[in-house]
């Protein structure tokens, strides 16, 4: 990770002057968007293959092993490896995303034997992975960087802040050695804690340690007073560095195998005739889920994250029938939600419309909320699979219907003379509905009457029979 | 009412575990050394009281395959906590009425979804799930940065906050409760029907709509109940893991309803203790793994369905299978070829039946139905004994009667049985219909007409 990040520095204070980067990065605003979109432009694309494959919920599964896994991983290395912790190494995303493929499997083998549903099954894991989380959190895990309210809604607020330091020019690493004359040389008690006996006793053994060996980066060095030089350093926030790689493992995951994707999502069978090998491909789309809700998870927290694969990936299922343009859109929603998810979460409407109140909220929840705006105008307005669309839609046949039952009926006893008293005789509708329809035919000159006789004109027989030669 | 009486065998096991349950209090004081403190008996009972009502009304939510709704209320019940407590301050009727509120909004949002758009189930669940839990958190985090300091363990609803139960609010969980169960009981009828077979209970003018409603709003009773003890993350594994384990045990409603209850009540109680025993164990995630566990329990040794004795009775059929099969190439061989022969060749048997045909042989041998003889000219050979061979001739006998009844059953007139080629058809047809088809089978009685 540190490499790729050297890389990044190198690239952006390229396109930047050093003070333009720092400036950047240290606004809280931009850092957060920036982390926000990076997170939200993967997410949305996996996320309409998710949704597409009917695996909205998988992404459920998937993040909360995937906190589990974090949890069990960050255990492990502070308790086990001595490690410093940090949500960003490597081996804890690599491990975080390996428990999340395992639970993928263990729900198929659970539903496989057939003694629960497979709602049941993940109604379960749910809550359990979690409970068995916030158990070894809270027994565990003293730790700042994760606490239950970490877990829930994610850092990115203060993603600004942590950071790692990178040196600008050659400067050289320093390193302590025990023979070094800096070095600090102390003596500690071997066998004190393990046989518990006071130092001072005879029998305590002493080895000497150098309490402050081993290799400083330039700025560490500089603060550790080892040198006078003092670096120009590029403060990068780490967030960043996760939330782009995986950003770039899941969209070269897309661009490569765009094509199987897309027929091992509409047509598993054909695929599999045709020689892919669609199960190979569904674990690899779960592994490259997992490692991207791995990413998230510093920033947004392991349930929001969950809204960042479904939400903007649905408001792009109701504009277009299309898959490129759905994953293109999805992205593209989920972007805009993370931008002004946190102008909203500081009280500003799309960044500009002032909220009443003193606003202070989660970021991550808002620029969930954000996306969830997007979703409900869309829901409401999209011009074909919109709620209005269809409620129009619906009520536009059912008028069409009754208006054909009604000539219908008409063409069909065309030799008896109707009234309006034995038309509803006859039918049998409640008597506003049968004026509501008369009226509409006779508008539309598709009936004619004439002292009280009601009669199929020629434009009424002419519509009849369209109806009926487009329903056969 | 055949029902009654199927439903009544699985008292026995109703009370097992009931007694199970009540044991674990000594149980727990003396050998866990728990000290039952006037908050941990609050909790308790709290627990317990939560984990039946939950148990009982969450196995009808197993049953409809709504365990992932009721996943989706539980996180939709947050916002509702935060408006109630912006619009009237902390009070925790409102709060939970507000938790209600949201929730069934969150239902209504799912079926306009599902009924209106392309948006399939999942999908819906997934959008009010993280949808609503958003906005929560966002209420939560705007009332935490107003100044007054009214609002502290508010976000316990999160992941529930056990210490924070006093004795009033085990008599409002009890008095609930009591209507919810009181309510389950006078729709029994209506709640199984709808369950079971919602176009039959349509069909016979029961309104579906309304007693889904009813069912799923006594859900939402049951999430909001839960909020303070277990919160909205984990309650759904109050709501769905004694159902899920009472399933196994069972396969009767009327059976599996009192044991989920009874279950829920054992994890309630039980996790609640579990979490007096260190301080750093938070009640509601200790309560979800103990259910969790009587789940694997249950999955593990249920009768008839459970995974060991799945893999057992799996390993007995094969056995008996090959034991079978093994005795039946015997008595053909030896049949074939006459008596001329000193018995079956053991790489005659390995060669057809492989190594299970071998283990067979060796079962068969300590059964005393076959002889083993070694000779050094012909190697090793098996023969039937008087029990075998008696064995063997009565099977094959059935097996010609089966053949028989098969191909002459319908032209005889005889009753209409299944073909259960394992059973003695003479337990099965009443004896004139042997006669018929052992005059039929004439002298080729015990002759194969089919090779195994």
């Amino acid at each position: 990770m540190y490499g790729i990040e050297q890389l990044l520095v190198e690239l952006a204070t390229r396109l930047a002057s050093i003070e333009a980067v720092n400036a950047f990065f240290r606004d809280p605003r931009t850092t957060a968007r920036v982390v926000g979109v990076l997170i939200a432009i993967p997410a949305g694309m996996l996320g309409s293959f998710l949704l597409l494959r009917g695996m909205a919920l998988t992404s459920d599964a998937i993040s909360h092993t995937v906190l589990l896994g974090i949890v069990v991983a960050f255990i492990i290395m502070t308790r086990f490896f001595r490690m410093e912790p940090d949500l960003s190494s490597p081996w804890l995303i690599i491990g975080a995303a390996g428990a999340g493929v395992v639970t993928v499997i263990l729900t198929e083998l659970v539903q496989a034997s057939g003694l629960m549903k497979q709602d049941a099954a993940l109604g379960l894991a749910f809550p359990f992975l979690f409970a068995l989380a916030v158990i070894f959190v809270a027994r565990y895990v003293e730790n700042v960087h994760m606490d239950e309210d970490a877990v829930m809604v994610g850092e990115i607020g203060v993603a600004w802040a942590n950071t790692n330091s990178h040196p600008i020019g050659d400067y050289e690493s320093v390193v302590i050695t025990a023979d070094d004359p800096r070095a600090e040389i102390v003596r500690r008690c071997v066998n004190c804690v393990r046989d518990q006996i006071n130092p001072r006793d005879p029998a305590a053994e002493f080895i000497e340690v150098c309490s402050n060996c081993g290799e400083y980066s330039p700025g560490e060095a500089y603060r550790a007073g080892f040198t006078t030089v003092r670096p120009v350093l590029v403060y990068w926030p780490k967030s960043v560095t996760v939330a782009l790689v995986m950003a770039l493992v899941a969209s070269l995951f897309i661009a490569i195998f765009f094509k199987e994707l897309k027929i091992t999502t509409f047509d598993p069978e054909l695929a599999r005739s045709l020689g892919y090998r669609p199960t190979a491909l569904n674990y690899a789309l779960m592994v490259v889920v997992s490692l991207v809700a791995v990413g998230a998870f510093d920033a947004v927290g392991s349930i929001l994250v969950i809204a960042f694969f479904i939400i903007p990936a649905a408001t792009a299922y109701l504009l277009t029938n299309r898959l490129s343009r759905m994953v293109a859109l999805s992205a593209a929603l989920g972007s805009a939600g993370a931008f002004w998810g946190y102008d909203l979460a500081r009280g500003r409407l799309f960044g500009v419309l002032p909220l009443p109140g003193d606003w202070d909220t989660s970021i991550s929840a808002s620029m969930v909320i954000m996306m969830m705006v997007l979703f409900v105008v869309v829901l409401l307005a999209s011009p074909r699979s919109g709620l209005v669309a269809v409620w129009a839609r619906r009520r536009r046949q059912r008028r069409t219907f009754v208006d054909m039952v009604l000539l219908g009926h008409l063409d069909h006893h065309i030799n008896r003379v109707f009234s309006r008293e034995s038309l509803e005789a006859h039918i049998g509708w409640q008597p506003e509905k049968l004026a509501a329809v008369l009226d509409r035919l006779e508008r539309s000159g598709r009936i004619e009457i004439d002292a009280g006789r009601i009669n199929i004109s020629r434009r009424g027989h002419t519509s009849l029979a369209a109806f009926r030669a487009s329903t056969t | 009412m055949t029902t009654t009486i199927d439903a009544r065998s699985s008292w026995p096991l109703i009370v097992i575990a009931a007694v199970l349950v009540v044991l674990f209090v000594p149980f727990s004081s003396t050998v866990m050394g728990v000290r039952y403190t006037y908050t941990l008996r609050t909790v308790a009972i709290g627990g317990a009281l939560l984990g039946a009502v939950s148990g009982a009304i969450g196995s009808f939510a197993v049953l409809r395959k709504e365990s992932l709704l009721g996943d989706a209320l539980s996180h939709a019940a947050l916002p509702g906590v935060a408006v109630a407590f912006l619009v009237a301050g902390r009070e925790l009727g409102a709060l939970l009425v507000g938790a209600g509120l949201t929730s069934l909004l969150g239902v209504a949002a799912i079926r306009v979804m599902t009924g209106y758009t392309r948006i399939k189930e999942d999908a819906a669940m997934g959008i009010v799930l993280t949808g609503w839990f958003a906005a929560g958190i966002m209420g939560l985090t705007y009332i935490q940065g107003r100044p007054d300091a009214s609002q502290a363990g508010l976000d316990s609803f999160i992941f529930g906050q056990a210490a924070s139960i006093v004795r009033s609010d085990v008599f409002l969980l009890a008095a609930v409760s009591t209507v919810a169960i009181v309510l389950l009981i006078t729709f029994w009828k209506q709640f199984k029907l709808i369950t079971f077979n919602a176009e039959f209970a349509g069909a016979n003018g029961f309104n579906v709509t309304l007693w889904s409603a009813l069912l799923s709003t006594l859900v939402v009773v049951a999430i909001v109940m839960g909020l303070q003890l277990a919160g909205v993350v984990l309650m759904v594994g109050m709501l769905i893991a004694p159902g899920v384990a009472a399933r196994q045990w069972t396969t009767k409603l009327e059976a599996m309803v009192p044991l989920a209850a009874i279950i829920g009540a054992a994890a309630g109680g039980i996790g609640a203790v579990l979490s007096a025993v260190d301080r750093n164990l938070p009640t509601g995630p200790m309560i979800i793994v103990t259910a969790s566990a009587i789940v694997a329990i249950s999955v593990l040794f249920a009768p008839q369905r459970g995974v060991v004795w799945v893999v057992l009775t799996r390993w007995r059929d094969a056995r008996r299978f090959a034991m079978r099969t093994v005795l039946r190439d015997v008595y053909h061989y030896v049949h074939d070829h006459s008596a001329s022969v000193a018995g079956v060749p053991d790489s005659f048997i390995a060669g057809v039946r492989g190594r299970p045909g071998r283990r067979a042989l060796n079962r068969l041998l300590a059964r005393r139905m076959l002889r083993k003889t070694i000779d050094a000219d012909t190697g090793t050979r098996w023969n039937l004994t008087e029990t075998g061979q008696r064995v063997a001739s009565e099977d094959a006998r059935n097996q010609s009667l089966w053949d028989m009844y098969r191909e002459a059953g319908l032209r005889l007139d005889l009753p209409v049985i299944a073909e259960q080629r394992d059973r003695d058809i003479r337990a099965l047809l009443p004896p004139q219909a042997i006669d018929a088809l052992t005059d039929l089978l004439g002298d080729k009685e015990g002759e194969p007409r089919v090779r195994y």
